[in-house]
C-alpha cells in the first residue's frame, strides 16, 4: 500500500495539511532548514518544488521563487541531497515532488523515480502531463511498481467523464483546484466549491484535498470541513520571499505559520 | 489523444498544457472540425482574406536577385503585401471568426516582433472584441513601432518583464491570462506550436500561402519549381508555405532558423539544429534546454524567430528528412536583408531576411534554368530602427 493510501486511512486529521515550497529558492541548504520547520509544525505531506524555467500553471510568487533558485546551480543531485536530509529529519511524514514534467523526462523516467525513492518521495504532481497522455501511463506504471503515487490535478473546468476516465490513472490524492487560473492567494473561492468537492468525492475513490489560492487560517478551517485535505504553496512562498535573506527569521515566520494553518484544521 | 491521432506528427506534438485548458482546447478542437467541414465558414474566411487581407498574395519574378545570384530563378510570395504586413493575418482572421463562432468576446496573443500582435490587435478591432497582447519588455523597445500600432489600435500590450522579457516569457503570460478566463476568452496563438489543436489550425490557416504559390507558379510555368525556402521561429509563416509541397518529392524543401551570435548556449534559436525532444508550452518539439531539462534562452537578431522552441510538424520533418533546416547568423541576416532592399526595392522582415540568405546558397547549387521559390513572410518597416542601430554597432 502505498504510504500517502495508509496516512490518509490512517484517520489521523480531519483534513491534511499539504504545505508546498520551491527547492533551492533562496538555497539550497536553506531549504533543508524550511523543509524541517515545515514538517516540524504540523505538515502532514510536504510537496517540493522542482523549479522549472517556464511554470506555466504558477502565479507571480511561485515564478519568482522559481526564478531565484535558478540563479543556483540547478542539478538533480542538489535536488535529491536536499530532499533526503528533509526526509531523514521526519521519515514518517510522505513528501512529494511537484514539478514539470520536461525536467522528469529529461532525466529518465526510470532513472529520476529511482533516485526520487530513494532521497524519500512517495508521489509526483506534474500540472503539465495530462492523465491523457502516453507519457502519463508510462509514468503511472513506472509509479506503481514503486508503490509511489501519481496525483493528478482535477479543476472546476472538468468534466465529469474526463473525471471518471482520470481516475483510472490516478493514486494517493486528487489535487483539487479550487479556482480558474494559476497558483497565487485568492480572497474568494468559487461559491460551488463545497458542492464541487463533494461530487469528486462521490466520483473518484481517492482523498480530495483543495490547492490554488488558498492562504489564510479562516480559509484552511472553512474548506477543511468539507475537503480531505488543504494544499498551500504561494502563501508559503511568500514568507520564505519576504525572510529568505534571514534564514532565522524565516524559519521562525514559517513555524508560526504553519503551525497557525494546522491548528486551523485540526 | 494518442499517438498517430490528430495532434501528433510523429512522435512530436499532442497536449501537454494544464488540465485547466483541456475543456476549452476540446471545445475548439470540436467547434474547428465543425467549422472546417461548413460552406459558410469557408466562404466567410475567404471573404475577409480576399476583401481584407488581400489575397491571394501576389507571386513576384525576383529578376535582378536571380541575376545577381547567378543560379536558379527567384520568386517571392509576397506575405509582406497582407494588410497589416505579414503573413499573421491570415491565422488572426481565423481564429477570430472561431473565437466569435464560440461566443467569446475577449482574444488574447502573445507577440515577439509584434506582427502576431499586430494582426490580433486589427482584428479584434475589426470584430469589436477586447484584445489583449503580451509581449516581452525587451520586445516592446526593440519593436516599438508595431508596440504602438497594437496600442492605437484599441487594444492593451502588457509587458512581461519575467525571465529574458521576449517571446518565450509572453507565451507563458498568455497561457496563464487564458487559465484565469478561459471560459470568456480564445487565446489566438500566433505561430504552429502549442497544445493540439493549435499547431493544426495555425497551419492550416497559413497553409493558402503553400497553395497559392504553388498554383499561381504552375499556372505561369506549367511545372512546379525545384526549390522553396521559409524562415522558421515558431514555424507558422514556413509550414504554410511548405505543407502544399510536402507530396511533392521533386520540391527541394528548405528552412532557415536563427544561428544568432554562434553556437552556444543563448546565443542562438537554431531549435532544429541544436534542440532536443522536450516539452514546452503544451507541446512535444525540440527545445533548446540544457542537460537538466532547463529552458535555455533563445537569442536572434529578430524578434519573431527568438523562442527556443518550434512547432511539432516542424520537428517531425526535420526527423523525417523532408525539410532541410539550415542556421543563418544575425550578421548574415542583416547583409541579406540589406542586399534584398537595395537590390528589390523590398525591405524584408528581418525574420524573411534569414529565408534569403539561405536562398542565395540554394540558388547556386541549383544553377540556372531551375526555380526557386521565397516566402517573403512579411514587411521589414518594423525592423528598420533595429537596423539600423545594429548597423551603427558595425560601424
Amino acid at each position: 500500500m502505498s504510504k500517502i493510501k495508509t496516512l490518509f486511512e490512517s484517520n489521523r486529521f480531519k483534513s491534511a495539511f499539504i504545505p508546498y515550497f520551491t527547492l533551492g529558492d533562496p538555497n539550497y541548504n536553506d531549504s533543508i532548514e524550511f523543509g524541517k520547520t515545515i514538517l516540524d509544525n504540523g505538515a502532514d505531506i510536504l510537496e517540493l518544488g522542482i523549479p522549472f524555467s517556464d511554470p506555466v500553471a504558477d502565479g507571480p510568487v511561485i515564478q519568482r521563487a522559481v526564478a531565484r533558485s535558478l540563479k543556483n546551480t540547478f542539478s538533480f543531485e542538489e535536488i535529491f541531497r536536499v530532499t533526503k536530509a528533509i526526509h531523514d529529519h521526519k521519515p514518517e511524514t510522505p513528501l512529494v515532488y511537484l514539478t514539470y514534467f520536461n525536467p522528469i523526462y529529461h532525466c529518465g523516467i526510470s532513472k529520476f523515480l529511482d533516485h526520487a525513492k530513494e532521497s524519500g518521495i512517495v508521489g509526483l504532481v506534474i500540472p503539465d502531463l495530462p492523465f491523457d497522455t502516453e507519457e502519463s501511463e508510462i509514468l503511472f506504471r513506472e509509479l506503481k511498481v514503486r508503490e509511489m503515487d501519481l496525483i493528478h490535478l482535477v479543476t472546476p473546468a472538468s468534466e465529469k467523464k474526463r473525471i471518471q476516465a482520470l481516475s483510472k490513472t490516478s493514486s494517493g490524492f486528487i489535487y483539487y483546484v479550487t479556482s480558474f487560473g494559476v497558483t497565487g492567494e485568492r480572497r474568494e473561492f468559487s461559491v460551488d466549491l463545497k458542492e464541487r468537492i463533494k461530487f469528486l468525492k462521490d466520483t473518484i475513490q481517492l482523498p480530495i484535498c483543495a490547492g490554488f489560492g488558498i492562504s489564510t487560517p479562516e480559509q484552511s478551517n472553512q474548506i477543511s470541513l468539507y475537503a480531505d485535505g488543504i494544499i498551500i504553496g504561494s502563501a508559503i512562498q511568500r514568507i520564505i520571499e519576504e525572510n529568505g535573506s534571514d534564514r532565522t527569521k524565516a524559519v521562525s515566520a514559517l513555524a508560526e505559520y504553519i503551525s497557525k494553518i494546522r491548528a486551523s484544521i485540526s | 489523444m494518442g499517438k498517430n491521432l490528430p495532434g501528433y506528427f510523429g512522435e512530436f506534438g499532442g497536449r501537454y498544457s494544464p488540465e485547466i485548458l483541456t475543456e476549452a482546447l476540446d471545445e475548439l478542437e470540436s467547434t474547428y472540425q465543425k467549422l472546417k467541414k461548413s460552406k459558410k465558414f469557408k466562404k466567410e474566411l475567404e471573404y475577409y482574406l480576399k476583401n481584407y487581407v488581400g489575397r491571394p498574395s501576389p507571386l513576384t519574378y525576383a529578376e535582378r536577385l536571380t541575376k545577381l545570384w547567378g543560379g536558379a530563378r527567384i520568386w517571392l510570395k509576397r506575405e509582406d503585401l497582407n494588410h497589416t504586413g505579414a503573413h499573421k493575418i491570415n491565422n488572426a482572421i481565423g481564429q477570430a471568426l472561431i473565437a466569435r463562432f464560440m461566443g467569446k468576446k475577449r482574444i488574447i496573443a502573445e507577440t515577439g516582433a509584434g506582427q502576431h500582435g499586430l494582426a490580433t490587435a486589427t482584428v479584434g478591432a475589426m470584430f469589436g472584441m477586447e484584445t489583449i497582447v503580451y509581449m516581452g519588455a525587451v520586445d516592446v523597445e526593440r519593436q516599438n513601432l508595431n508596440a504602438k500600432k497594437i496600442e492605437m489600435l484599441g487594444a492593451k500590450i502588457l509587458p512581461v518583464t519575467a525571465g529574458e522579457a521576449t517571446l518565450k516569457e509572453a507565451t507563458s503570460e498568455a497561457m496563464r491570462d487564458w487559465a484565469l478566463n478561459v471560459s470568456t476568452t480564445h487565446y489566438i496563438v500566433g505561430s504552429a506550436i502549442g497544445p493540439h489543436p493549435f499547431p493544426t489550425i495555425v497551419r492550416d490557416f497559413q497553409s493558402f500561402i503553400g497553395t497559392e504559390a504553388r498554383a499561381e507558379f504552375k499556372k505561369r510555368n506549367k511545372k512546379l519549381p525545384n526549390a522553396i525556402v521559409a524562415c522558421v521561429g515558431g514555424g507558422s509563416n514556413s509550414i504554410g508555405m511548405f505543407h502544399a509541397f510536402l507530396k511533392d518529392k521533386q520540391v527541394a524543401i528548405y528552412g532557415a532558423e536563427a544561428g544568432g551570435l554562434g553556437p552556444k548556449p543563448g546565443e542562438h534559436s537554431a531549435t532544429l539544429t541544436y534542440g532536443k525532444t522536450g516539452f514546452l508550452h503544451g507541446t512535444k518539439t525540440l527545445i533548446i534546454q540544457d542537460e537538466f531539462g532547463q529552458i535555455v534562452p533563445a537569442h536572434s537578431v529578430s524578434a519573431g524567430l527568438d523562442y527556443p522552441g518550434v512547432g511539432p510538424e516542424h520537428a517531425h520533418l526535420s526527423q523525417i528528412g523532408r525539410v532541410d533546416y539550415r542556421m543563418v547568423t544575425d550578421e548574415q541576416a542583416l547583409d541579406s536583408f540589406l542586399e534584398v532592399t537595395r537590390v528589390e526595392g523590398i525591405i524584408p522582415a528581418l525574420e524573411t531576411a534569414h529565408a534569403f540568405h539561405v536562398a542565395r546558397d540554394v540558388a547556386k547549387d541549383l544553377g540556372k534554368k531551375k526555380d526557386l521559390i521565397i516566402c517573403l513572410s512579411g514587411r521589414g518597416d518594423k525592423d528598420v530602427t533595429e537596423v539600423l542601430r545594429l548597423l551603427g554597432e558595425r560601424k
